[in-house]
């Protein structure tokens, strides 16, 4: 039996997935915390215990991701580019653009109908496009960072961010705070500044139909909703937005593993 | 901050005053007012015109007159410095660069969108160090091997910081990195103004002597530092008002005042 294997190391959090035959067969979630090694070496093993498989069973490992050279026993190392688009097009294949949204950055990719990489940008240089904005924005307001897309959906007057920066956003959410605006005006607000930055990055590569979503920032519905705002157009969501990278690595192991043995 | 000079009619310095009036500044504009008119010993009516300036210009309601802080910067400075032809600001909120010729300003570039480059950098950044900001200058003073700073954005480099802190790299060597971060993306931005001494350094960030340093560095000539790097824009606009009221006198008008109302702004009302 083969099975293989992709290990995610995220800047927030770690993923890591089983594939075999292409399919998707148990994935598993930890936050990367500052040992990313450490991280690693427990996010296989217990990958692997909800699978009932122990690591001689794994043909082939691909680590990616912010911290792919922590990660023990991986056969190889693939930027995390080539992989979202790899992940993305195994789920989507009418899939041209994904839009990546991540902890500490967002990409935009451009991709073929092979799921290989056409084009790409990465904003990653500010905290403006990146899901750390969000990580601020639910600090100031004293929200958990899951609840902040439904109650973003509830705003009914959006209030206008003046720049993309989180840390200017974050004084003038406490500003708004002081002036009365409710927390999901102020979240809907933040969730616009985020799309204008990322429509940007979009423009810069171009968008080719159908295009999707990844990556954590996908699974906040307000900022998915004010992302299709802008660009007016409908986006596609894997069921695992998260784990579409890992599962790219995965996949692209599996091709390795053919390709050795045709 | 909130900043008030009040300036006689020989052009002398009366009160200078340098008020940290918290986070309801636009509310407290007036406590500032009266400090320095119980320095100046004077009563409020014994002005005979005041100008408002700075980015809560518009809501100090004992003004005659609003004047955008660029113009009376470049004024304020050019009469600290009469050789200045360019000058950089860098505030708790925003950054400036100013080409100032014959002291009235002729070009300016700005930074008010990222906090990268600002004094907010700085605050942020003396927040994860756990330092205070008037420390940081001494300390970075320390420094054998600067740290290179990778991340532009204050909240990649307050992360970077506090990684470099676990490493056990020296605060000072951090402090010196984050000195020279602040300092080379001002001096990229005025850049664009072509410099030409003399250059003056003014705000609040130039209080601290690191920057200062690295400044100077990134520029590879002399920087000039007022004694008090507050003051410039309030100087500024007391010599405009100054102006204004001589102007008037002279032709025999009248000052073109508005109704003042020495109280705190009903701005939140």
């Amino acid at each position: 039996m083969a099975w293989f294997m992709g290990i995610d190391i995220g800047s927030g959090n770690s993923k890591g997935v089983l594939t075999k035959d292409g399919k998707l067969l148990a994935y598993h979630l930890l936050p990367s915390g500052v040992n990313y090694r450490g991280t690693a070496e427990r996010l296989i093993e217990e990958l692997l215990a909800k699978a009932g498989l122990s690591p001689e069973d794994i043909t082939y490992t691909i680590a990616t991701g912010y911290g792919r050279g922590s990660v023990p026993l991986s056969n190889e190392q693939v930027d995390d580019i080539r992989c979202c688009a790899r992940g993305i097009n195994s789920v989507f294949p009418s899939v041209r653009t994904v839009i990546d949204i991540q902890g500490m950055s967002s990409q935009v990719i451009r991709l073929n109908e092979k799921g290989q990489v056409t084009n790409f940008v990465i904003s990653e240089k500010c905290a403006a496009g990146s899901g750390r904005f969000l990580d601020v924005m639910a600090n100031v307001l004293r929200i958990d960072l899951k609840d902040i897309g439904s109650l973003s959906l509830k705003s009914k007057n959006p209030v206008t961010f003046t720049t993309g920066c989180a840390v200017f956003g974050e004084s003038e959410a406490i500003s708004r705070v002081s002036e009365g605006a409710s927390k999901e005006d102020i979240l809907a607000g933040v969730h616009q500044a985020l799309a204008n930055k990322v429509s940007t990055l979009v423009d810069r590569v171009g968008l080719e139909k159908d295009c999707a979503v990844s990556g954590g920032g996908a699974l906040n519905l307000g900022l998915i909703k004010s992302v299709e705002e802008k660009l007016d157009i409908q986006l596609l969501m894997p069921p695992h937005p998260q784990f579409v990278t890992a599962l790219g690595a995965a996949i692209i192991a599996e091709e390795r593993q053919k390709g050795k043995a045709e | 901050m909130t900043k008030v000079v009040i300036l006689d009619t020989d052009g002398e310095i009366r009160a200078r005053i340098v008020g940290s009036t918290g986070a309801e500044h636009r509310r407290l504009a007036n406590k500032v007012m009266e400090e320095a008119l119980e320095q100046a010993n004077l009563s409020f009516d014994e002005i005979s015109y005041v100008i408002a300036t700075g980015y809560g210009r518009i809501n100090v309601p004992f003004a005659d007159r609003q004047i955008t802080e660029l113009t009376c910067h470049a004024r304020g400075v050019a009469s600290l410095f009469p050789n200045v032809k360019t000058a950089l600001d860098i505030g708790g909120q925003d950054a400036k660069g100013l080409k100032i010729r014959d002291g009235e300003l002729v070009d300016f570039v700005m930074n008010d969108k990222c906090a990268a480059g600002t004094g907010r950098f700085l605050e942020v950044l003396a927040d994860a160090l756990g330092l205070r900001l008037d420390e940081l200058g001494s300390i970075s003073a320390k420094s054998k091997n600067k740290v290179q700073m990778s991340s532009t954005c204050t909240v990649f480099a307050q992360m970077e910081v506090v990684f470099r802190l676990s490493e056990g790299v020296a605060v000072e060597d951090i402090v010196a990195g984050v000195h020279d971060a602040i300092a080379g993306r001002t001096v990229g931005m005025i850049r664009r103004l072509k410099i030409e001494p003399d250059v003056v350094f003014t705000g609040g960030v130039a209080k601290n002597t690191g920057v200062v340093k690295a400044v100077r560095e990134n520029l590879g000539c002399e920087v000039l530092v007022p004694e008090d790097p507050l003051l410039s824009g309030a100087i500024g606009a007391a010599i405009l008002g100054k102006e204004l009221t001589l102007k008037a006198l002279a032709k025999g008008e009248p000052i073109q005042r508005k109704e003042r109302r020495l109280e705190e702004a009903t701005f939140f009302k």
